[in-house]
């Protein structure tokens, strides 16, 4: 069957993006496309269309925020949920963030029942 | 009419005159007027007396039919009473049955969120151990215990020692969110009360010298990064091993803003470190010293004679 959604997940480490392309093939019928900084995710988002999209922010090349601004320019996905994955966990930097126009912010270490709970609800999942 | 003298009528008693037929027609007129009227007063009343009794019966044929439908409704009742009752008693069937099905689903759904959390431990582990192992080159796998200890714990900042050949001190070889010149040697059996933060240098000496973790709960509820992270006192030491050797530890000296505890993960993920952290290191080590010339076949023949017997 083919899948229903599509996800592009930004990390620039292995480790972290492993694991979360591990926690999200748990959710039925979600794609997951890797991008390891934010230039490749441009690239990435170039190339397809995505129902949803997770970045980190601290990444080289240019960091997830950059990445926000410019994925709420594009015509194609300015619609499109964004949850930032970070260890930075302070109210400004989650501030900031949701004012640049993300719609989720999970600090690090993740809890994989937790992201795949905010995917399915931006995705308006239900099962 | 003549009239009639009551001393003749006694004298002459044994003679009965002739009646006068005229008196006698009057008399007879008026006996069928007296008999005809009290018939018909008599008729009257019997139809009077037709007419009330024939309302009794109407009432008591009504009164009856009321008292039917009494009856009839007081056994309606009994019979709603009775259904009540089955009702009663199948609506407790069906809560006892609810509260059975709802003590199951909680087990479901407690034991749903522990395997969630298995699998979520399971899932770090796996994912640690595939990235420690992924690789030989020393610049990745230090990296990889880095990210490890940072993306997975939650640790700010943290150091790995490992030992000299000699083992006379502790040498740190990577470190992240400290600066790493600043980070003290640490010379083991021989206590050097002149070495600045000679209490913390003594916590990494001792998890080496006894291979004992030290986990340090109480520092953990305290703010951390206030201070210079390598001034305090670590959060967790971890012995790193080979089989039973101990060669090096794991300092963990400040947490993230937003991790407030360890959790189970973190200390399936510190004996994992404990087990493979060094393996990683040394392999990638051995891998460098040759020059990163990959064994062949010829060394497993050689290992194979060199231990005897090996299959």
């Amino acid at each position: 069957m083919s899948a229903e959604f599509s996800c592009l997940v930004v990390e620039d480490s292995p480790m972290m993006r492993q694991l979360l392309v591990f926690a999200l093939s748990r959710v039925k019928n979600l794609k997951v496309v890797e991008a390891d900084d934010g230039v490749d995710g441009l690239r990435k988002l170039a190339a397809g269309k995505f129902d949803i999209i997770l970045t980190d922010i601290n990444m080289p090349i240019m960091d997830g925020l950059k990445l926000v601004k410019r994925i709420r320019i594009d015509p194609v996905h300015k619609d499109t949920p964004v949850i930032i994955i970070t260890t930075e966990g302070s109210v400004e930097d989650r501030k900031r963030a949701l004012e640049l126009g993300a719609n989720a912010y999970i600090t690090k270490p993740i809890q994989a029942p937790q992201v795949i709970a905010k995917v399915k609800e931006l995705l308006k999942i239900t099962t | 009419m003549a009239e009639k003298k009551p001393g003749a009528s006694s004298k002459k008693k044994s003679v009965r005159p002739a009646a006068d037929p005229v008196e006698l027609k009057m008399q007879r007129d008026t006996f069928v007027h007296t008999f005809f009227k009290k018939g018909a007063e008599f008729t009257e009343d019997l139809l009077r007396e037709n007419e009330r009794l024939r309302r009794e019966v109407v009432d008591v044929e009504e009164q009856n039919t009321k008292l039917r439908t009494q009856l009839k409704s007081d056994q309606a009742m009994r019979e709603l009473l009775k259904k009540i009752e089955f009702l009663e008693r199948e609506k407790q069937k069906l809560l006892t049955q609810v509260h059975e099905v709802e003590a199951v689903s909680t087990r479901f759904s407690t034991r749903y969120a522990e395997m969630e959390e298995e699998l979520s431990t399971l899932a770090n582990l796996y994912v640690a151990s595939y990235q420690l192992h992924s690789t030989l080159r020393p610049k990745l796998v230090l990296q990889h215990l880095r990210e490890l200890l940072a993306q997975l714990v939650g640790a700010r900042a943290h150091a790995f020692y490992v030992a000299n050949e000699a083992r006379t001190e502790l040498v740190p070889v990577t470190s992240d969110g400290v600066a790493h010149e600043r980070l003290p040697r640490i010379p083991l059996g021989a206590s050097n009360p002149d070495l600045k933060n000679a209490g913390l240098t003594a916590i990494i000496e001792r998890v080496f010298l006894t291979g004992v973790e030290h986990i340090n709960e109480a520092r953990l509820a305290k703010p951390q990064g206030l201070a210079k992270p390598e001034d305090d006192a670590p959060v967790a030491c971890l012995p790193m091993r080979i089989d039973d050797a101990i060669v090096g530890v794991i300092v963990i000296y400040s947490l993230l803003e937003q991790k407030e505890h360890f959790v189970a993960v973190d200390y399936e993920l510190f004996k994992m470190l404990g087990a493979h952290a060094a393996t990683a290191l040394m392999g990638t080590l051995l891998f460098a010293n040759a020059e990163g010339r990959l064994p062949g076949f010829e060394a497993i023949e050689h290992l194979r004679s060199a231990v005897g017997g090996m299959k």
